[in-house]
């Protein structure tokens, strides 16, 4: 523990095991999954193999016969059903001449089976009748099997002789967890949902970007900056409220805002307008909306970031340009856009990224609508994975959707940290050991 | 530069006072009103309140039907941030120590990758997350969506430790050293005091960073037992069957209040952490 060595590595040990668990072993996850086709039907576990009515439906095109034939129930005088039968305390007759003459037979319908128990010795009831052929009742419709081979074991048993390539078809079809595949991601390169998404992604990230993220945190730093300190703090400390307030409180004040009976309605009566809800009665308002929202808290950073770096100026520059007779558009456009070029790209890069994984927003205020007018890609992910409206969640859709993100973020990160070159930033340790 | 009056129109403030003041008008409005309609009802189609009232505040002794207690939703809420504060204090002053100051293999490479991850939009893995945690059995629990909301902020906390730490002059841990000091009591004895007003800074954000969380909650942890205030509200809001704003609002005010008053006393300290480069 005295050299800087061991130290460092025990002490960084915590901070690794936390980045392995919580980000690269979930981007790894978000691949892998990305390549299943994993839902709530499919669970997240293995599945088995079941003859379900659907598992049916999907046999139909390629094996017609089979699937009709395993639709239907099947009964067959087996050792099984004869001890179960002989625990039921009817007439030994019963299972003593079934053993002795039908041992093995298999009945394709319940009236072949019935007709046949009807015809034994002992005569037995309608009901006994009923209830003996029960017993007998060896369909495979929804029984669950552990495992490929118990279900082609029982088809065997039932009479279907399969070739191996039979069978495939039938394990794929009657499988009920989740498989490998790449749908996932011919689904996003042709679905014309998925441009839409794609296209108003573009359009929300480069909108709220230009005109607040950049534009108008410029704009709030310029301001402030040829303000009294005292005043500029005041502006400053209302345009933080937004960052500061927690998300669903914020949102919920635009709610209010904008509601039907809300603060812009009830104005707008007072001049005849019939109350309305603003947020989501277009799809224009509706976006007019969800750029406010988002761009009032990402003008906080830039204003913060830009005004530090204007403050970084030296006053000298001001004088001089007073002295030169320079008006205040000039100051701004010659003397301090030019010095603010780095916390633009800064401010640029970082909200791109935090732009586009950003929903809480959208989520809260129009869940994407009205219908998918403001459906973003992150949103997009989210509804498909984790909350829709049907009720059955994409896992492997949604993680191909974040997946598509995540590179996205890696590629734009790496820039980020091209340009900010890190390098630069690590200093050689001053005490050797 | 406004300190010293100057004759030149350049430094007029008043045009962009104005002109500032009517673009904050909205959010002003906002927050007023938000105070406001919790204690006081309105006649419908009207903008003034006409009415003392506390009924919107019952929350606070009744509890809803079909919504678990506030005062468990609240101490949930202040476990969930009081932990993420430890734990990210915790390992981002260790972490950041190490980046600034010890000589370990690859810490170039580390500190590459806190800066991407740092940037890198981590909500974009949650539906890994989720189901890693179904699978691992943490999902719905409060340490699950703690031990994740930590690691997301970590890379901003040992980025920001990492700077704090760069300030400190590299003579106090000599001298420790020379005195007999080991590297570790150096840094926890010499080091760690000296930039304990930016380790309470950053304790601060990251306690109203999990205080406001909702998204994190909303899908790992959203049962009635572990239901935190965000996820309490936004239940409540879209819940059809009791539209009422006067209510949510005073919960909203509940849950701001003490992130406000954070806020306003300690304004210069987070000031330096939110322009610093968080996400958002």
């Amino acid at each position: 523990m005295r050299t800087s060595r061991t130290l460092g590595l025990f002490m960084i040990a915590p901070a690794s095991i936390m980045i392995f668990l919580f980000f690269l072993m979930p981007v790894v996850l978000t691949a892998i999954f990305a390549m299943t086709n994993m839902s709530t039907a499919t669970g997240i576990s293995g599945g088995a193999w079941q003859v379900t009515q659907a598992a049916v439906n999907r046999l139909k095109t390629d094996l017609p016969e089979l699937a009709d034939g395993i639709a239907e129930p099947r009964f067959i005088i087996d050792e099984e059903g004869l001890k179960e039968l002989e625990t039921l305390k009817l007439k030994p007759g019963f299972a003593a001449e079934l053993r002795a003459e039908h041992m093995g037979e298999v009945y394709p319908s319940r009236r072949e089976a019935e007709r046949v128990i009807k015809a034994l010795k002992d005569r037995p009831s309608t009901r006994e009748v009923k209830q003996i052929s029960d017993l007998f009742n060896r369909s495979v419709l929804n029984t669950r099997f552990e495992t490929r081979d118990e279900l082609m074991a029982n088809l065997k048993k039932l009479g279907f002789d399969l070739t191996p390539q039979q069978q495939d078809i039938v394990a794929r079809a009657t499988y009920t967890g989740w498989i490998w595949t790449t749908d996932n991601f011919r689904i996003i390169s042709s679905s014309p949902d998925m441009a839409q998404i794609f296209f108003n992604t573009a359009f929300y990230v480069s909108v709220t970007l230009l005109l607040f993220n950049v534009g108008y945190a410029l704009f709030l730093a310029l301001t402030t900056h040829y303000m009294q300190a005292s005043t500029a703090s005041v502006f400053r400390a209302i345009w933080l409220l937004p960052r500061i307030t927690p998300v669903v409180i914020y949102v919920l004040l635009w709610k209010w805002l904008t509601w039907d009976s809300g603060f812009i309605s009830t104005f707008m009566s007072q001049f005849g307008y019939p109350p309305k809800n603003y947020l989501l009665d277009t799809a224009y308002n509706a976006w007019f909306f969800v750029i406010l929202i988002n761009g009032f808290i990402g003008a906080s950073m830039g204003m913060l970031v830009f005004s530090s770096a204007i403050k970084a100026i030296p006053q000298t520059q001001f004088h001089a340009s007073e002295v030169d007779g320079a008006s205040r558009l000039q100051q701004i456009r010659y003397i301090i856009l030019p010095q603010l070029r780095w916390p633009i790209l800064f401010v640029t890069c970082y909200q791109t990224l935090s732009l586009l994984a950003s929903f809480n927003e959208i989520l809260l205020s129009t869940r994407g609508g009205p219908g998918k007018a403001t459906e973003v890609w992150s949103l997009a992910a989210f509804h498909t994975a984790l909350n829709n409206y049907t009720g059955n969640l994409e896992y492997g859709l949604g993680a191909a959707m974040a997946l598509v993100l995540v590179v996205v973020g890696i590629i734009l990160s790496l820039i980020y940290l091209r340009i900010f070159r890190y390098d630069t930033l690590i200093s050689k340790p001053l005490i050797e050991d | 530069m406004a300190e010293k009056p100057q004759p030149s129109a350049n430094f007029s403030s008043l045009p962009v006072i104005l002109l500032l003041t009517l673009f904050s008008l909205p959010l002003v409005l906002m927050y007023a009103y938000l105070f406001i309609d919790t204690i006081s009802e309105t006649p419908v189609g009207s903008l003034i309140p006409n009415e003392f009232t506390l009924r919107h505040w019952s929350f606070l002794w009744q509890t809803k039907t079909g919504k678990p207690n506030i005062w468990l939703v609240t101490l949930n809420t202040f476990i969930f941030a009081s932990c993420i504060t430890a734990v990210i204090l915790t390992v981002a002053s260790m972490a950041g120590y190490v980046l600034s100051r010890l000589n370990v293999p690859a810490r170039g490479f580390f500190l590459a990758g806190v800066m991407v991850l740092h940037a890198f939009p981590s909500v974009t893995l949650i539906i890994a997350i989720f189901i890693v945690l179904q699978y691992i059995g943490l999902y719905n629990s409060l340490i699950g969506v703690i031990l994740v909301k930590a690691a997301i902020d970590l890379p901003l906390g040992i980025w920001l430790m990492k700077g704090f730490y760069d300030t400190v002059p590299w003579e106090i841990e000599m001298a420790g050293i020379v005195d007999g000091a080991s590297r570790f009591t150096v840094w926890r004895r010499l080091v760690l005091p000296q930039i304990k007003p930016a380790v309470m800074a950053l304790g601060l954000f990251s306690f109203l960073t999990g205080w406001s969380e909702f998204i994190l909650p909303q899908v790992l942890a959203p049962g009635a037992q572990v239901q935190v205030l965000s996820v309490y509200l936004a239940s409540l809001i879209i819940d059809d069957n009791n539209f009422d704003f006067g209510t949510f609002k005073a919960v909203g005010v509940f849950y701001v209040v003490p992130v406000l008053i954070l806020y306003v006393f300690f304004q210069k300290h987070l000031m330096n952490i939110y322009g610093g480069g968080t996400k958002g």
